[in-house]
């Protein structure tokens, strides 16, 4: 306990404690895929389609075989004989066009691969790329959904003229009759614009391979090495047993790195081939094209309520963006935006039409939320349209439709088991934070002295720890191994793949409780196919729920041998575990962890039915999702003259079970809020009509800057999950969740005394102004 | 990306029609050209160096004139492609006289671009495009004056 600041004996679980993982990370000590050299490596650039839509006439290699350094160009064709890159998601009547790793006779994308060079360095394997001669045949392509859906629109797959990837139906209780019941429907087309992940560190593979060994291993930065393992493994069609997968350190995923990529297995194909490692690094530019986008949603919702603001019924038109294909979730990240269509409201019956469209563009998956977020953005802008139209106040129309206190486990019209909550609680919280009721004098006042001041509340809830493995194309368990070292000090192998989440510091607060070691002595080790026993990985804020429960049995497991060692050398069968010590309940005797660790592994004498050594290994696979929630209260003001935003304050009310470490979770919050603040006000993926993608890079995509971001005020309510014995929920997207329609809602309300009802995201000061300017002209 | 302009350069109609269908000329004026080559009746192939924000790189491509008429129009097409990625445009060049000495060049096109310089240049692809023309002009009046006090 030496490390900790409180006093002893107090336990960690609940403290705020500094990650273990920063002083690496900070001091450019930690290594990632860029940081990986090996003797002999050489390096891979890839070429990818200029062109959205195009047919290959032909390739030409000969010139680039001929530039200094360059030892092979492989296209389509060399590696026609790998398996398609994998589409993990299924859905009756999913059409899947075949994916290959490079394109061979057409291009689908800008952006697509095409050829690969590899060269003794980097520089002239990029400078190779333009010695290939390709001889292109520009075809029609189409970049927005709704138009890939009309009539006589460019096929993106030639074989299927109507651009429709999949159609997905969800309906319960009676929608057409509350629809016939209510005294009024709002409707609203909602845009969820697509977004670029931007990950810090881009992708990135490193591939060895030993022919003696025959073993072929994989650097890559994922948040699924195990996955990418069992894939690639697949795709290269080599025993899994031949393949280990290294996540290193990973700069961030957010959904990005939960996938399975042609390079992988390209340059896993490539050095197998040349016989020496290579490296490939994706520059921000391919990164921008090359690897998966999020959102992407065209909603049409409508919502029936009675007069006195009781919601009867949802309905949801759901226009998918695909891209040209899909990556290894594309198609199930829509259909968790049906599942959490009612959010926190006790609505009964919903339908939902999802149509998946393919385009001409980089394929969309999970991003940060993956889903969820739409589906907030979509029910929380609808209850405030709903509010405006019914002149209600938006905190009043939510309390009056909330799932009570005493309602749970509440099964939802959409088939989920809403776990435990009391959703009530943080949006009082957070009304009381901002003094609500004077608030709203106060924007009154302003109004009248001009100025536009918006307050905007969302009341969000998410599905995490994904999750069942009955849920999930891959399984939802999750693993854990804990050995204790004859020294007596604690190492973790964990199934899941922390990359920034922070789980070597709150794996290690969990095991230092329950062992009673020290902080210090512990280690978690992650990330590595041939260390850790297979697990499933991180996404879905999954590590704690469902990869801290794993860990919680395994100690369990471990406190029952401790015991019985410690009876044995006690020679006492009256024994209890006591932080770090056994205890004679008669003599008052104790021996210590690190004294039954040598004893264990020295076995001189073993209790009965007792191998030697102190290791336990846990799968465990959750019952059901956990649900946190929350409440997120924006106070901006716009100004008229320009159509800026100020963000005057920022209130989170999050609710995500019990909390191990509350520094990591503000750190999340703070985290998912500012990547949705960057969807709120800054972020859009723009494709021109031809499927140019106009935003490619940095000066053009704008993503958050610090200063562009208010002092976010975090609070908590602690309501703990029945689901695991951890009571934690989750909390890695709830900043993304909660955000996007508190603050739209925010900006709407300062608005919507000119009548306006509704702006789609970004809310540029352009878009903002020309609206201020419309009504003023109207 | 449509373009669209008026220039007037001093020297009059039939004389400027001639210089524009000139490779030599062109290859002198046409910013960041390296080579004009013709292919064909009509068809040149050009090579040109081109910086648009933080991209620059070789176009290599083809320069068609199309419905001649002479002294008075002719319609231009052009295709490139490069490490930066690949440009079309297709235009026509109309010769009015100012009822001078000299001519005002009015030209109307849409340009479309794919590639590195669709996904970073957007933004500056318009003023590129004015800056490019400007220069070029700038360069043929210069030719122009040349000419005419020549004779």
């Amino acid at each position: 306990m030496a490390t900790t600041t409180t006093k002893s004996p107090a336990l960690l679980v609940g403290q705020s404690l500094r990650r273990r993982e920063d002083p690496r990370l900070i001091t450019g000590t930690a290594t990632y895929v860029d940081d990986v050299k090996m003797p002999g490596m050489h390096h891979a650039c890839i070429l990818r389609s200029p062109h959205a839509a195009a047919r290959i006439r032909g390739i030409r290699t000969s010139r680039a075989l001929e530039m200094p350094g360059v030892v092979a160009v492989f296209t389509g064709e060399d590696v026609a004989h790998l398996g398609p890159v994998p589409c993990g998601a299924a859905l009756p009547g999913l059409r899947v066009p075949a994916h290959t790793v490079l394109a061979r006779d057409r291009v689908y994308y800008v952006g697509h691969p095409v050829a690969v060079v590899v060269a003794t360095d980097r520089y002239l394997a990029a400078d190779a790329l333009d010695a290939i001669e390709v001889d292109w045949e520009p075809l029609p392509a189409v970049a927005d959904p709704e138009k890939a859906l009309e009539p006589g629109s460019p096929a993106v797959h030639p074989e299927w003229p109507d651009n429709i990837a999949f159609t997905y139906k969800q309906e319960g209780g009676d929608v057409d009759k509350a629809f016939a019941e209510a005294d009024v429907v709002v409707r609203q087309r909602l845009v969820n614009q697509r977004l670029i992940p931007v990950a810090m560190e881009t992708r990135g593979v490193v591939a060895e391979w030993k022919p003696g060994d025959r073993q072929l291993t994989l650097y890559t930065s994922t948040q699924i090495p195990h996955l990418v393992r069992t894939l690639v493994a697949g795709m290269l069609k080599m025993p899994e047993n031949r393949l280990r997968v290294v996540a290193p350190e990973v700069g961030g995923g957010f959904g990005s790195k939960l996938n399975v990529y042609a390079e992988e297995a390209l340059m896993a194909f490539v050095a197998m081939k040349i016989g020496k490692p290579v490296k490939w690094i994706e520059s921000r530019r391919e990164n921008f094209v090359a690897t998966i986008h999020g959102r992407g949603h065209v909603d049409y919702y409508e919502v029936a309520a009675k007069r006195d603001g009781t919601i009867l019924g949802i309905k949801l038109k759901l226009i998918q963006d695909i891209g040209a294909y899909h990556q290894l979730l594309t198609p199930a990240i829509p259909t968790l935006s049906i599942l959490m269509m009612p959010g926190l409201y006790k609505c009964k019956n919903v339908r939902a039409d999802l149509i998946g469209v393919f385009t001409n563009c980089t394929p969309t998956d999970a991003y940060r939320g993956a889903g969820r977020p739409e589906a907030t953005y979509g029910i929380e802008r609808m209850v405030d349209i709903l509010a405006a139209e019914l002149q209600m106040d938006p905190a009043e129309i939510r309390f009056k439709n909330f799932v009570g206190s005493g309602e749970f486990p509440y099964q939802t019209a959409t088939g989920l088991s809403y776990d435990s909550g009391d959703y009530a609680a943080p949006l009082r919280k957070a009304l009381e934070t901002v003094s609500y009721k004077t608030l709203r004098e106060e924007q009154r006042k302003a109004r009248e002295a001009g100025r536009l001041i918006g307050i905007g509340i969302s009341t969000y809830g998410e599905i995490c720890a994904l999750g069942p493995s009955a849920s999930l194309p891959c399984g939802g368990w999750e693993s854990a191994t804990v050995k204790i070292e004859p020294g007596g000090q604690v190492t973790v192998l964990t199934g899941i793949s922390p990359h920034g989440q922070g789980e070597e510091t709150t794996f290690a607060q969990i095991v230092a409780d329950e062992l009673g070691v020290s902080i210090d002595d512990v280690v978690v080790l992650h990330g590595d196919t041939s260390l850790v026993q297979y697990g499933i990985g991180t996404f879905g804020s999954r590590n704690t729920a469902i990869g801290g429960t794993a860990l919680y049995f395994a100690l369990q497991d471990l406190k029952e041998k401790l015991k019985k060692f410690g009876a044995m050398l006690l020679e006492s069968d009256d024994v209890v575990w006591n932080r770090g010590r056994c205890v004679c309940m008669k003599s008052g005797k104790e021996v210590t962890l690190p004294e039954i660790a040598a004893a264990s592994y020295r076995a001189m004498k073993l209790p009965e039915n007792t191998d030697p050594g102190l290791v336990a290994t846990r799968f465990w696979e959750p019952p059901n999702f956990t649900f946190p929630f929350g409440a997120h209260i924006v106070v901006t003001e716009v100004d008229s003259e320009t159509g800026a935003v100020q963000i005057l304050r920022y209130v989170a009310v999050d609710d995500c079970g019990k909390i191990i470490n509350p520094l990591l979770v503000r750190g999340q919050i703070h985290g998912g809020v500012v990547q949705a603040l960057g969807q709120v006000f800054y972020e859009h993926a723009v494709y021109d009509e031809n499927g140019q993608l106009v935003t490619g890079e940095l000066t053009d995509y704008a993503v958050p800057k610090a200063s562009y971001i208010p002092a976010i005020e975090s609070y908590h309510t602690e309501t703990p999950s029945p689901v695991n014995p951890l009571g934690v929920k989750g909390v890695g997207e709830a900043g993304t969740i909660g955000c996007t329609p508190a603050a739209v809602n925010s900006v709407v309300d300062a608005l919507s005394h000119l009548g306006v009802r509704h702006i789609d995201m970004p809310l540029t000061p352009e878009k903002i102004w020309k609206v201020i300017q419309d009504r003023r002209t109207a | 990306m449509i373009i669209e302009g008026t220039r007037s350069v001093a020297l009059e109609p039939q004389r400027l029609y001639t210089l524009l269908q000139d490779p030599d000329t062109l290859a002198r004026c046409i910013p960041g050209c390296e080579s004009l080559v013709k292919e064909g009746d009509q068809e040149y192939r050009l090579k040109m160096k081109l910086v648009i924000a933080s991209v620059n790189g070789l176009f290599d491509g083809k320069v068609r004139i199309a419905d001649p008429s002479p002294h008075e129009s002719f319609r231009l097409i052009v295709e490139g492609s490069g490490r930066a990625g690949f440009v079309k445009g297709d235009g026509v060049i109309r010769l009015t006289s100012d009822n001078g000495a000299g001519t005002n060049v009015h030209y109307k096109g849409e340009v479309h671009v794919g590639g590195t310089i669709a996904a970073v240049g957007q933004r500056l692809l318009d003023m590129t495009a004015k800056m490019v023309i400007k220069r070029f002009f700038d360069k043929v009046s210069e030719e122009a004056v040349a000419k005419a006090s020549g004779t």
